[in-house]
């Protein structure tokens, strides 16, 4: 029983933990809080349903266009708007990513097919479960486990051994020393706003499979804040870590604890975390 | 004096063009909002710190003044309820502000905001929760307010006072430390002031008011469901801040005339597009999002500096 709420804890967590990770991504590097993380995951998740139901393409395939699709967008939309919030005080790039979520929001309600029915994204492979004892594995959660862990490979693969994942390090730890060293600051807040579109746009993908597909469904970004916090909004292991920490945290509440406890877990952490560890629970070296 | 004469201006312009009991009702709602606005720019503008859940405030005393009424109190005193209950939860809201300053302290008050919506559902005994809860016309002296013209009458009298209360304590000691606090917290620290109570102040301040227009606002419109101050709430406020300028009182006025005006504007414009793409359905939400990305895009400081 218990094994059962802590593998569908860590399966949700790890979602929680992909939007934060996104979410930090993008603080990091360039200081915006992003509010649109949310809206960015469902229209990466919409993207792949497009491409696999209408456009009747393979899902992988999909999958590696729309992924590769949002982090193209999130580029763009750098470029053409979330460049002018630098350097501004905080509430400038808040209510413009608000600003530009509820675009993206309103734009795919005015899409009758995407709002009048509810969408399942089939992956192969990902559909059906599996009886270990008395514990019942479902191949969705493990997907999304799996996925997690080779995303997270390959991003500190790409932070540690590429130039640009250096660079891309070096600008979010002293934007000036970085570009006295010939780093392109503004290049690289494009590259972080490309990767964390991208990344939203995985977890709304790995999301699909096990909930519904629906314009609504960025409202789960809510929980990626308790998450960033509670890793110390400046660690991206941290943001992972905080992420399966809420994920688990509201498993069990909603197991052990009264009815609704569980959709205020994530914010009482939140708070307790600020309150308790201001530097986040895991601010080690790198904080 | 300009200023005044703009207001007078206002009012005659909209009473003109939407006609007088309409018109009238939709300034009363522009004097509501201005209130909580008010609050805004108090916390914001004065004390310098980002409150990502206003919205809360005016749920509390929304929710507040329609439970005092419903049990049968006079509803002037729970206006008095409503403030103080908003000056509670500002006082509390403040708190992690004690240790933590900038965007975690903003965060903190988003988790208090996303706690208070989901408390408000789950409570539906006392509130109703998602269904909703009917609210009975404010009455004043035996007299019920409900035509456009009174409730215009109250929230403008409850905005002068506001602003008059609001004047008075920016003058004053308080005012003085909550901007030393916004220009440096370091060296107001320094200066021997002390900067969580200054904060817990602002809080409170902002947090009387906005249930203070929660409370009316809950009157006028006669209905309360939780989703009416979610999220996208806290966020029209910062954008009623953001528009009609964070550094000044009056500011709260001219983003709250935004604020009502633009749904109207959208609304007319629904009228003037071709059916097909007016009848979208998240047409509301990409024209509202488009205005807010526009604005900001514009003048990524504010409209008022």
């Amino acid at each position: 029983m218990i094994l059962q709420i802590l593998l569908s804890g860590i399966a949700t967590g790890c979602i929680y933990g992909l939007v934060a990770l996104s979410f930090v991504l993008v603080y990091k590097a360039t200081e915006a809080v992003s509010f649109m993380q949310g809206e960015l995951l469902m229209v990466g998740a919409f993207a792949a349903v497009a491409l696999t139901a209408a456009a009747g393409w393979p899902a992988w395939l999909a999958v590696a266009v729309a992924v590769a699709g949002m982090a193209l967008a999130g580029a763009l939309v750098e470029r053409l708007a979330l460049r002018r919030a630098m350097g501004q005080p905080h509430l400038t790039a808040v209510l413009l990513t608000f600003g530009l979520g509820l675009m993206l929001r309103g734009g795919v309600t005015t899409v009758p097919a995407a709002t009048h029915s509810a969408h399942q994204l089939a992956l192969p492979g990902l559909s059906g479960q599996v009886q270990l004892g008395s514990l019942t594995v479902s191949f969705a959660h493990l997907g999304v486990i799996a996925a997690t862990v080779l995303t997270c490979a390959a991003l500190a693969a790409f932070f540690r051994l590429s130039r640009a994942g250096l660079a891309l390090r070096a600008c979010s730890e002293n934007p000036r020393i970085a570009a006295m060293m010939g780093v392109s600051t503004s290049g690289m807040h494009t590259l972080a706003w490309a990767l964390g579109a991208a990344l939203a746009a995985l977890a709304g993908i790995l999301m699909a499979p096990v909930t519904f597909v629906h314009p609504a469904m960025g409202v789960v970004a809510l929980k990626a804040f308790p998450a960033a916090v509670i890793g110390g909004m400046h660690s991206l292991p941290g943001a992972l870590a905080g992420g399966v920490f809420i994920g688990v945290a509201e498993a069990l509440a909603g197991r052990y604890l009264p009815e609704g406890a569980n959709h205020v877990t994530a914010y009482v952490l939140m708070l307790l975390a600020l309150l308790c560890f201001p530097r986040g629970l895991f601010a080690g070296r790198s904080a | 004096m300009r200023q005044a004469a703009a207001l007078l201006a206002l009012v005659v312009a909209t009473v003109g063009t939407l006609g007088l009991d309409y018109g009238l009702g939709q300034l009363a709602f522009v004097a509501t909002w201005a209130i909580a606005g008010l609050g805004l720019v108090i916390i914001l503008g004065q004390s310098g710190q980002i409150s990502l859940g206003h919205g809360a405030f005016l749920a509390v005393g929304a929710y507040l003044q329609a439970g005092w009424v419903a049990l049968g109190g006079p509803p002037l005193l729970g206006l008095a309820v409503a403030i103080a209950g908003g000056a509670l939860l500002g006082v509390l809201a403040s708190l992690p502000g004690r240790r933590l300053g900038g965007l975690a302290f903003g965060m903190s008050t988003l988790a208090v905001a996303l706690i208070v919506e989901e408390a408000l559902v789950r409570f539906d005994g006392l509130t109703g929760g998602a269904s909703g809860l009917s609210v009975p016309a404010l009455t004043l002296a035996g007299w019920a307010v409900v035509d456009p013209l009174t409730q215009f009458a109250v929230s403008a009298t409850a905005l002068a006072l506001a602003l008059l209360v609001c004047r008075r304590l920016l003058n004053s000691r308080l005012g003085r430390a909550w901007r030393a606090v916004r220009d440096d917290e370091g060296a107001a620290e320094a200066s021997g002031i002390d900067t969580a109570h200054a904060k817990g102040l602002a809080f409170a301040v902002g947090g009387a008011l906005g249930a203070l227009a929660g409370a009316l606002y809950a009157h006028w419109l006669g209905y309360l469901s939780p989703e009416q101050f979610g999220l996208h709430v806290s966020f029209e406020m910062l954008m009623l801040v953001f528009v009609g300028g964070a550094s000044r009182l009056m500011g709260a006025i001219w983003g709250a005339v935004v604020i009502v005006a633009l749904p109207q504007a959208i609304a007319l414009l629904r009228d003037v597009l071709p059916a097909g793409v007016a009848n979208m359905a998240g047409l509301e939400l990409v024209a509202f999002g488009l205005v807010l990305v526009a604005v900001v895009l514009w003048r990524p400081a504010g409209l008022v500096r």
